[in-house]
């Protein structure tokens, strides 16, 4: 008998008999955690070691800030309550994980070209500009998952420091919020500070020093890697279900300043 | 918010809580026992946090976790060396369709399935794997290529030859084993 079973027959008893299996069911994030707070890494400490300039680690506490983001439509409904960096979490680990130079180099500004008018049209959402920085130099536009990603471009501006990047003194990124429920996080170095503002009536934080990363992830479980482009302050915030950022080597107040004269 | 700040709550414990439910299953049906599956998917959830930084931007999360599970489990079996047997087995008390069934055809499903279960841990690592990413926990096409990292085409083939030796097993002809 065994051996007549047919594909079909076989097909749904290893379904019917998938869903029978003891299984174990125990929270594993206990112990994950603990051992990530440990830090026992036998392979990649080594790694770690010998590529991070972030060095020392062993002591160091590093923040990973996430951010949930819930911008569904039923979400947009209920916008008072939902929108604004909702749910934003921190843990503290032993080091965020180091940056992988990427072998073929990560353009610095993602994305194609467009006018402001493009982007605005393609977008879907609000792109906004900051009227103090005046018009942007370049303005590119990246689908990511679930929505688009604009990027504004200011080259050379007297009142900005230049920032690690030639050519380049302050970036605005502006993340569409079609995703659901996402999550952002974002790695922070040691010397970093880490402050809650309130910008243009949204929640925001101020990050400064030398974040490097953020991530986030959509309820398909499609993780995203934003890589923060320059090595400065940035100051993010979110605005009418849009994540809006500024990446430049300013003060807290000039930041601040800038986000204000966002139209 | 306050809380969060406070850094009580742990970000990537999300991911390990939305995941683990699978990753330990996948582990589990390599491994055989829930002690092994459990180490397996916990040494498998703190490697893939060191390993964010090297995962692919806009590739699904889900497959290649999975990927570190399988490996970290297939790892576990190696070193337990070939003699260790796999103890894949049913939970008990769960009565689930069979209460439709008159007292015959229960007793049958019962058997048919200790078969089944019995050919299964005789299988090659990779074949109960490739069988539970279908049918255990229906995959999709293209996650199974992604976690099993092999093109898309290759996933029906592995897949039917996995089914074919399932076949060969229960039929009673090959002891993979032996």
């Amino acid at each position: 008998m065994a051996s007549r079973m047919d594909d079909r027959t076989i097909e749904l008893a290893l379904t019917d008999l998938g869903g029978r299996l003891a299984y174990p069911s125990v929270d594993l994030w206990p112990a994950v955690r603990e051992r990530i707070v440990a830090g026992r890494r036998p392979w990649w400490r080594g790694l770690l070691a010998a590529r991070s300039p972030l060095v020392p680690v062993a002591a160091t506490l590093l923040v990973i800030l996430l951010l949930v983001l819930a911008v569904s439509p039923e979400a947009r409904a209920k916008a008072a309550e939902l929108l604004g960096l909702r749910g934003v979490q921190i843990i503290k680990v032993p080091e965020t994980p180091t940056p992988t130079p990427s072998p073929t180099g990560t353009p610095l500004v993602p994305g194609g070209r467009v006018t402001l008018e493009e982007a605005r049209a393609q977008a879907g959402f609000t792109v906004r500009v900051p009227a103090a920085l005046g018009d942007p130099d370049e303005v590119t536009l990246e689908p990511v998952a679930g929505g688009a990603r604009v990027t504004l471009v200011y080259r050379d501006r007297p009142d900005i420091p230049p920032s690690s990047q030639p050519g380049i003194s302050a970036l605005v990124v502006e993340l569409g919020g079609r995703l659901d429920q996402n999550v952002m996080g974002k790695g922070i170095g040691p010397g970093t500070t880490l402050e809650q503002l309130t910008v243009n009536g949204g929640l925001g934080f101020w990050i400064a020093g030398q974040p490097h990363q953020v991530f986030y992830l959509d309820q398909r479980g499609q993780f995203q890697q934003e890589t923060l482009r320059l090595a400065g302050n940035t100051l993010l915030w979110e605005q009418d279900g849009v994540t809006y950022r500024i990446e430049a080597q300013i003060t807290k107040d000039a930041a601040l300043r800038v986000a204000a004269s966002f139209r | 918010m306050e809380r969060a700040q406070h850094g009580d709550v742990d970000a990537y414990g999300e991911l390990v809580r939305r995941y683990q439910g699978i990753a330990t299953r996948t582990a589990y049906v390599i491994t055989g026992t829930s002690a092994d599956a459990e180490d397996a998917a916990q040494d498998a959830f703190a490697k893939a946090y060191f390993a964010l930084d090297r995962f692919r931007s806009g590739a699904p999360f889900r497959p290649w976790l999975l990927r570190i599970v399988a490996n970290e489990a297939i790892n576990r079996r190696k070193a337990a060396g070939r003699r260790a047997t796999v103890d894949l087995s049913v939970a008990e008390g769960r009565p689930s369709g069979d209460t439709a069934l008159s007292p015959e055809a229960a007793a049958l499903a019962g058997e048919q399935r200790e078969m089944l279960l019995r050919a299964l841990r005789q299988l090659r690592d990779e074949d109960r794997l490739v069988i539970a990413y279908r049918y255990f926990f229906d995959l999709s096409e293209a996650e199974m290529a992604e976690a099993l990292r092999v093109a898309r085409g290759t996933v029906k083939s592995r897949l039917s030859r996995a089914l074919a030796r399932l076949r060969t097993v229960a039929a009673g002809e090959v002891r993979l084993d032996g």
